[in-house]
């Protein structure tokens, strides 16, 4: 797979320590895609040295096929993990200034402004302090700083830390138009859910190296569909011994059950139809969560169904 | 360079805009002038008020009466009528034993304490042989003493003529022995008093000095709130280092040279509205010397550009405004040596010593600003060794910055991304280098 950009073989370490350990990644060009991994699987690591932060111990970054030299500074918009602005300056200047910063002229900027400050309900602010603005307001600002310039890729590092439901929905409807308007966005997050409603494809890593990559839709079809969402009327102790069932999870209200034959998925649910009532027998596709479970064989730092911590 | 204007003009708008900009226009000046000029006037002023003091005669030949008659001259100023002195009683004690002395002397020591006394003197027997008087007082007042001892010197020096075989009449021979405070000049005529050279070395080491403490730490602040914020990551994803370090360090000069030049037209204009003041002639002549001003800009600028640098490299290897402490003690000593020494630069402009630590890199714009000044060459002229010497330093302080700029240059682009620890020695050397 070639990407509009391309990672081939990168390593870093610090010191004994291997962050990132040969990775290969392509993200294509005009659609979303997705690192994902739990904390400390070396996602902002990868992200920083594709933004040229830190330098790689080995292998090569590419954008366009040419390294990422000054024309991928002003192209790319960046958003780091860790949010910060200037807090002294007002929001218009620090539009203005890191826009500026991409080679893009104050008149450029200027009128693009106001839109984005109405669109993140940030324009009575205009004037005022970065400083005056609530955690979740400045990260909308500086997700609009990440945007002014109108970047060709853009690059966001657990973009969805920090910010309610309501502002999370607001971000997604501006990447979804980003997308339709044939820009590559490359994002990473330890929020299992989002990552499976946004991408186009997505690489899982682990302990610095690749476990997972490939399209969305391509990963559901690798990975069957051998879940099943049981929902029963009474006592479900019985289900572990039934033939047919390999696996059964038990959640509070209902119990996931994985099938040693997929198409043997009557029987099972005539077995239990004869000892319980059944409320709700659903064959399901199983969740980035799920399958990072099954190839990681660990649940640290990750964030599955129910939204994100931190 | 579009990206290294915007760092430029940013920089400096986000100084010259603040609030604090302005303050600091008015009141580093004022500061200024309390810290220096100001204990200068202090010490030179006339007290305004009669102290009181008491004479204890053991010696019992009237010499504390001359002595009195004699301080009897001295007034409160010059052109006042009023004395300077009040006796509050001559104690003739001749012949008298030691405890009554003792008692005398333990009544004295508490009428300085708790009264108004300020001073009593003790004429011990036969002063002119042993040379024993002695001054008590509460606190040392350079003049009151140098009056003092001026009048019992005169007093025993003609007690000592009297007696000797020189055959003139006692005044005259004060008159012709009488001591002179003799006029400095240099080549040329000019003259200089320690006053101005003082007060025009001062003035211009202290503007370097603020302005480079002032505005590097500004630098360093600012790189150091950028690490904390991670702005840096943005910064660093659209700039390289090296154009974010001199867009910086030449943002806040600009700034910087802003602050100075209106201070330089402020003090212009107060000199040129002085009236009636009286303002010591050299004073002008000191402080608008176009070959001190030309030297005093590039040094000025030069300082600026090194130590800022310096300043920059400290606060891309800290975490914190505190752990730069550490590093702010050299800096401030090595800039301030100038002032620490001045006594001795101003007594010793050419001395080996004074001109090789003005050719020290670190110390080169503060000690040639200074010998500059004490030395106030006329003309820009490579015979006079000042010239010669400050274009000397000039040049190696210059070669200096370069490579301060170069190796700050390379640990700047790593440290600034350090975060939450302070980078260790070693790990400095190897950021220095990479590749």
């Amino acid at each position: 797979m070639s990407g509009y950009l391309e990672l081939r073989g990168i390593t870093k370490k610090y010191g004994d320590k291997i962050a990132v350990s040969g990775l290969d990644l392509g993200v294509p060009k005009g659609r979303i895609s997705g690192i994902i991994g739990p904390n400390g699987a070396g996602k902002s690591t990868t992200i920083r040295m594709i933004m040229n932060i830190i330098a790689p111990d080995s292998g090569q970054i590419l954008f366009d096929n040419m390294p990422t030299t000054e024309a991928f500074k002003n192209s790319v918009g960046y958003l780091p993990e860790e949010r910060g602005l200037y807090k002294k300056m007002t929001l218009e200047e620090v539009i203005l200034y890191l826009g500026q910063l991409k080679d893009k002229s104050r008149k450029e900027i200027e009128p693009k402004i106001d839109p984005w400050l109405e669109r993140m309900n940030l324009a009575p602010y205009r004037k005022r302090k970065v400083e005056e603005l609530s955690k979740g307001m400045q990260q909308k600002l500086q997700f609009v700083t990440t945007l002014i310039h109108e970047p060709d890729i853009i690059i966001l590092d657990e973009l969805f830390s920090g910010l309610d439901p309501l502002n999370i929905e607001l971000i997604k409807g501006v990447l979804l138009e980003l997308r339709q308007s044939g820009r590559t966005i490359l994002f990473s997050t330890h929020v299992m859910e989002q990552a499976e409603k946004l991408c186009d494809s997505i690489c899982m890593i682990d302990g610095g190296k690749k476990v997972l990559d490939g399209t969305m839709s391509d990963i559901k079809g690798r990975y069957g569909t051998n879940s099943i969402h049981l929902e029963i009327a009474g006592d479900g102790s019985f289900l572990q011994a039934l033939p047919g069932i390999e696996k059964v999870t038990n959640y509070t209200n209902y119990f996931e059950i994985t099938l040693s034959d997929p198409s043997k998925s009557n029987d099972v649910l005539k077995a239990i139809a004869d000892k319980v009532t059944v409320i709700r027998f659903e064959r399901m596709e199983p969740s980035l969560y799920n399958i990072f479970i099954a190839l990681a064989g660990h649940t640290t730092g990750i964030a599955g169904k129910g939204g994100g911590h931190e | 360079m579009n990206k290294f204007w915007t760092i430029f003009k940013s920089e400096y708008a986000q100084v010259v805009k603040k609030k604090s900009f302005l303050v600091g226009l008015i009141l580093t000046p004022a500061f200024m002038i309390i810290v220096t000029i100001v204990p200068a006037l202090l010490a030179d002023r006339d007290v305004q008020v009669q102290s009181e003091y008491a004479v204890v005669d053991i010696d019992g030949r009237g010499i504390g009466q001359k002595f009195v008659e004699a301080l009897k001259k001295q007034k409160l100023s010059k052109d006042s009528s009023v004395e300077a002195y009040r006796l509050t009683q001559l104690y003739d004690m001749a012949g008298k034993g030691k405890e009554d002395i003792a008692t005398l002397r333990t009544e004295l020591d508490s009428q300085i304490v708790t009264k108004g006394l300020t001073s009593y003197i003790i004429i011990f027997p036969n002063p002119e042989k042993s040379d024993s008087v002695m001054l008590v007082s509460k606190s040392i007042n350079f003049k009151t003493s140098a009056r003092f001892d001026k009048a019992i010197s005169n007093i025993l020096a003609s007690l000592r003529l009297e007696k000797s075989s020189v055959n003139l009449p006692v005044d005259s021979v004060l008159t012709m022995t009488r001591r002179i405070d003799m006029m400095q000049s240099s080549p040329g005529g000019k003259t200089r008093d320690f006053f101005s050279m003082y007060l025009g070395g001062i003035i211009f080491v202290m503007i370097v000095f603020m302005s480079v403490i002032g505005f590097g730490g500004i630098l360093m602040r600012t790189v150091i709130e950028e690490k904390n914020s991670r702005v840096m990551e943005i910064l660093i994803s659209s700039v390289s280092p090296f154009q974010l370090m001199i867009g910086k360090v030449l943002g806040l000069g600009a700034a910087n040279l802003t602050q100075v030049g209106i201070w330089v037209a402020m003090g212009a204009m107060l000199y040129s509205a002085r009236g009636n003041l009286h303002v010591p002639a050299e004073v002008g002549t000191v402080l608008f010397n176009p070959v001190i001003i030309v030297f005093f800009v590039a040094f000025l600028i030069l300082a600026y550009i090194m130590y800022a640098t310096l300043f920059a490299l400290i606060g891309s290897i800290c975490s914190t405004e505190k752990e730069t402490q550490n590093f702010m003690f050299p800096i401030t000593m090595s800039l301030m040596l100038p002032v620490f020494i001045m006594m001795y630069v101003i007594q010793e402009p050419d001395s080996l010593v004074t001109i090789v630590l003005s050719l020290i890199p670190l110390f080169t714009p503060t000690m040639m600003v200074l010998r500059l000044n004490i030395m106030a060459p006329e003309a820009f002229s490579f015979s006079d060794p000042i010239i010669l010497q400050a274009v000397l330093g000039f040049i190696i302080t210059s070669l200096f910055t370069v490579g301060v700029i170069w190796v700050t240059s390379r640990v700047f682009r790593m440290g600034i991304l350090l975060y939450g620890k302070r980078a260790t020695f070693p790990e400095i050397m190897k950021w220095i280098r990479y590749k």
